[in-house]
């Protein structure tokens, strides 16, 4: 069962995620499938947006890319790498161009360490330079980020605020100098006001480091001001992937234009068309046969519960596994 | 230092001077101008309190009271410091150990913890002495220095569990932080990941309880001895306890001298260890 | 029109280990009967501490609540803590960000639901049963009555704040208070329960205040909208007047600021520089001139009074937004 059509060719992307599959053991002797046959490629200087809500394996995913998570099956192939089939040194080693930026903020950062001392780790753990190289970079680093080195290297990360906490786990995760930087709602624990500057600050270093960003939300206005593409999951599986302009223009999927229709936009005279999608994502032990999301789904038939769909392009660049896509 | 005397409240103060004395007895008990703690005054065998030459009086034997629980308190507090330190240790190492990797192991010796931390305490360790400290042939008695030993070991083997589970505890709840799945994505070692990161934040929780535990052996060494299987001939605050069990009516003052003692700088650990926690937790609250 | 809810000059203070805190600094509000409001701001705008002192449910002891407050013709702020308490449930109530920690997670939905009918409204057994399927069609639920014997923890998100809709909804309040209500919650769900509230208040009378940071909830949701910002309402109109003329500079910079699912795809989003000023020490003239793109000098030194524009929009600042005032863009 190949679903593979919306992957390109070899030679321009950094990443490609062929059937990637997560498991978990949940109590009671049950296996969650978190991830689910998940394909999909990331060209270099991209921003691929993962999108979805609690539970549809985004984070997971993210994980199992760095081969946190271990995938239950499927390839991960960066650069040059095969992820899942290094050894333990060699990970640790490859795990270095890509790094990671959490949801919260606070969590991200050990408490008993100072700013010099965790945005200094990576280089500490790879020996890179002396002590005082290391010091010169850690302070072009929060420079960098926004930060005045000489306020804030010696306090503890306690004595910061959200934004400003997030802003040394990003000149940490830019310390070894990543191809990649996978964000998993990197501004969702934010004040709203605060998730502009992060959102801005990310697109800079994307500039300043030629990076490659994969932008792990559930939010869709906060994803159309960073993201080039969208892969939309749900229950583990891709609904629809294609350029941002498309999703949001003319989404395919009858869970995309959902999640696009209920965000709230900041207007009292715009009316929302209000797509009939109601209940809550079923429970990814035991999820729905054929089509996934085929229970919330204003236009499932039969064939939604016996065939799963397969990604298909329906427009240049835009893929959905839906047997009734929009039009 | 005097920032953190002010950040005591009274009972802690009060504490914290208690358990200061306690140890500057500790270190010179041998060389204050007091009674041998061993030798009694067949003159005055069960004087009462404030009598003429024995300000606590002494024992239905004429031990001097206030003596022996100076000197008493060496090793006693010794029996606690060092069954504590070492079963702490080892106890930390393996719930942090076991925590981190999950899986079978942990599962093992979460089992293993389980199983000690249902028996009692105190069953536990007189189960220990009484197997460990039975000489073969009833005749010869077990060697007093052996006798310490058996008893801080069957101590230890009481500590290991309850500070493995809080070292366990502390280590799931940390382990799953975001920091430490940076530091691993950023090419960390495990052990560096262990000792740098999981084991500076898992100590203020151990300290805490490690002063709870001190207590809890203290007590222990008392009640071995009471059970007639502690120090008997030796100068612990337990052997005073256990040489007057049977016939402490006769000069009360020598059962209630060495309980109150005991008493007093157990509530004073327990006071600095419950102050330690609270201090944990509110600092855990601001984060 | 007569109104519900009637706050005059509501402060609350906190005593820190850093000196007073002033958390909520004189504020006036009005809420009309049968109308919605939203109370907007970020995390330390004191939103949810004003809502909080307003229901009576700020009592800890380094606490001090000053002001007057009006409630349905009762004076609230001179009531004692039990007849305060009697109003909750008849005269107004609560639901909260958080549905599972507001829900008791060792009893059953139904005991936890039929609690206040019982108490409060005196039914018998049965009745409370029937009643309680009644508020869980009417939250929407499928399967009422399998619902009852379920425990929290057994619920999705979405299903607890429906439970905690019915639980609030139970005696028939004036006035409810809905504070972060979608927060927790995915989107999806997010617009079924503002939808659902929407039509409750509707359906059965109520007054809604409704307290959140997003302006988009805010939007679709509400009749009139009041922003604070450091502890005070810095402007306040009718919602489609807010959105369509704002005077005060620091909504103009927060709406710009806030990702918007109309805007074009990748566009770089204006900020607001800096932060809230501190709340023990706030400076003397308008909080918000330090980080205010058009703040000339009076703005540092004077404290602006909420205004009274035309067509009852209220806002504090010295130069609005929309006047042609000559302005000093730094």
């Amino acid at each position: 069962m190949s679903n593979h059509a919306h992957l390109r060719k070899d030679s321009d992307v950094i990443l490609r995620v062929e059937d990637l599959v997560v498991e978990f053991k949940v109590p009671g002797n049950k296996v969650v499938n978190a991830v689910s046959q998940v394909s999909f490629d990331v060209k270099e200087g991209e921003t691929l947006a993962v999108v979805g809500e609690s539970g549809c394996g985004k984070t997971t995913l993210g994980k199992a890319l760095l081969q946190i998570q271990k995938p239950k099956s499927g390839t991960v192939r960066f650069s040059n790498n095969e992820l899942t089939a290094l050894s333990k040194k060699d990970l640790r080693e490859a795990r270095t161009s890509i790094q990671m930026i959490f949801q919260d903020p606070i969590s991200s950062l050990d408490p008993r360490m100072t700013v010099r001392q965790i945005v200094e780790e990576p280089l500490w753990i790879w020996s890179k330079g002396d002590e005082n190289e290391r010091l010169e970079k850690v302070k072009s680093l929060l420079n960098n980020v926004g930060l005045d080195p000489e306020l804030v290297l010696d306090r503890k990360s306690y004595e910061f605020s959200g934004g400003q906490c997030q802003r040394i786990s990003i000149a940490r995760s830019l310390a070894l100098e990543p191809k990649m930087l996978i964000c998993d709602e990197p501004v969702s624990a934010l004040d709203v006001s605060i998730q502009a500057q992060i959102l801005n600050l990310l697109n800079d270093m994307k500039e300043r480091y030629g990076l490659t960003l994969i932008f792990i939300s559930h939010d869709l206005s906060v994803v159309k001001a960073i993201s080039t593409r969208i892969m939309v999951m749900y229950l583990g599986k891709v609904c629809e992937i294609g350029t941002t302009e498309s999703i949001y223009s003319k989404p395919a999927h009858h869970y995309t234009a959902a999640l696009i229709s209920s965000v709230p936009v900041p207007d009292p005279t715009y009316k929302t068309e209000r797509t009939p999608i109601t209940g809550e994502p079923p429970s990814p032990v035991d999820p729905p046969s054929g089509c996934r999301f085929r229970t919330r789904c204003p236009a499932a038939t039969e064939l939604c519960a016996t065939e799963e769909p397969m990604l298909r392009e329906v427009s240049d660049g835009q893929f959905v596994a839906c047997h009734y896509p929009r039009a | 230092m005097r920032k953190l005397w002010s950040t005591l409240n009274l009972p802690s103060k009060i504490s914290v001077l208690w358990v200061l004395l306690v140890f500057f007895f500790v270190v010179t008990g041998n060389f204050l101008p007091l009674l041998d703690p061993t030798e009694y005054d067949p003159d005055a065998s069960g004087v009462g309190l404030f009598s003429p030459g024995h300000f606590l009086g002494t024992d239905i034997n004429g031990y001097d009271l206030l003596s022996n629980v100076i000197n008493g308190a060496r090793i006693s507090i010794l029996i606690a410091l060092v069954s504590v330190g070492i079963g702490g240790l080892i106890g930390s190492a393996i719930g942090i150990g076991s925590a981190y990797v999950r899986g079978k192991v942990d599962l093992v010796v979460n089992l293993f913890f389980n199983i000690l931390l249902s028996i009692p305490n105190l069953v536990l360790g007189l189960a220990l002495v009484a197997i460990l400290a039975t000489s073969v042939d009833p005749s010869i008695p077990i060697d007093p220095n052996r006798r310490v030993f058996i008893i801080i070991f069957s101590l230890t083997v009481v500590i290991i569990p309850i500070l493995g589970r809080i070292a366990r505890g502390a280590t799931l709840s940390w382990v799953n932080r975001e920091f430490i799945v940076a530091a691993r994505s950023m090419g960390m070692k495990d052990r560096h990941i262990i000792f740098k990161h999981i084991v500076p934040n898992v100590l203020p929780a151990i300290y805490a309880v490690i002063f709870l535990a001190i207590g809890v052996v203290i007590v222990a060494e008392g009640a071995l001895s009471l059970l007639g299987v502690g120090i008997i001939d030796g100068v612990s605050w337990g052997a005073m306890i256990g040489r007057v069990a049977g016939d402490f009516t006769y000069a009360p003052q020598s059962m209630y001298v060495p309980v109150i003692v005991l008493a007093l700088t157990v509530i004073a650990f327990n006071q600095i260890g419950d102050h330690l926690r609270s201090q944990l937790d509110s600092r855990e609250g601001k984060i | 029109m007569s109104s519900i809810l009637k706050l005059e000059n509501l402060k609350v203070r906190f005593a820190t280990h850093r000196g007073q805190l002033e958390a909520v600094r004189g504020v006036d509000l009005e809420v009309e009967a049968g109308t919605s409001i939203g109370i907007v701001g970020e995390s330390g705008s004191g939103k949810t501490v004003m809502s909080r002192a307003a229901m009576g449910l700020l009592t800890g002891s380094n606490v001090t609540r000053e002001g007057r407050i009006t409630f349905d013709g009762k004076v609230l702020s001179d009531m004692s803590r039990d007849e305060v308490r009697n109003e909750f449930g008849t005269g107004m109530a609560m639901i909260f960000q958080d549905p599972m920690t507001a829900l008791n997670p060792v009893r059953r939905i139904g005991s936890q639901l039929q609690e206040s009918l019982r108490v409060r409204l005196g039914m018998s057994r049965k009745e409370a049963k029937a009643r309680s399927i009644e508020l869980l069609t009417l939250v929407r639920i499928p399967e009422p009555a399998r619902m009852l014997r379920k425990f929290p923890s057994q619920l999705s998100g979405g299903m607890r704040q429906r439970i905690m809709i019915a639980i609030a909804i139970s005696c028939n309040p004036k006035l409810l208070f809905a504070d972060e209500p979608t927060t927790a919650l995915d989107v999806t769900v997010q617009a079924q329960i503002l939808e659902l509230l929407t039509d409750l208040r509707q359906e059965l009378n109520m007054t809604m205040v409704l307290v959140t940071h997003d302006l988009g909830v805010v939007a679709g949701n509400t009749d009139y909208v009041a922003v604070m910002y450091a502890g005070e309402i810095v402007e306040q109109a009718p919602t489609t007047e807010l959105f369509a003329n704002m005077k005060m500079p620091y909504t103009e910079a927060l709406f710009k600021s806030i990702p918007n699912i109309n805007m074009k795809a990748g566009s770089r989003l204006p900020v607001i520089e800096g932060r809230l000023p501190d709340p023990t020490d706030r400076p003397p003239g308008c909080g918000f001139a330090p980080r205010c793109n058009y703040a000339q000098d009076k703005c540092f030194t004077d404290h602006p009074e909420l205004e009274v524009a035309k067509d009852g929009h209220l806002y504090r600042c010295w130069f609005p937004l929309g006047d042609s005032i000559q302005r000093k863009v730094s």
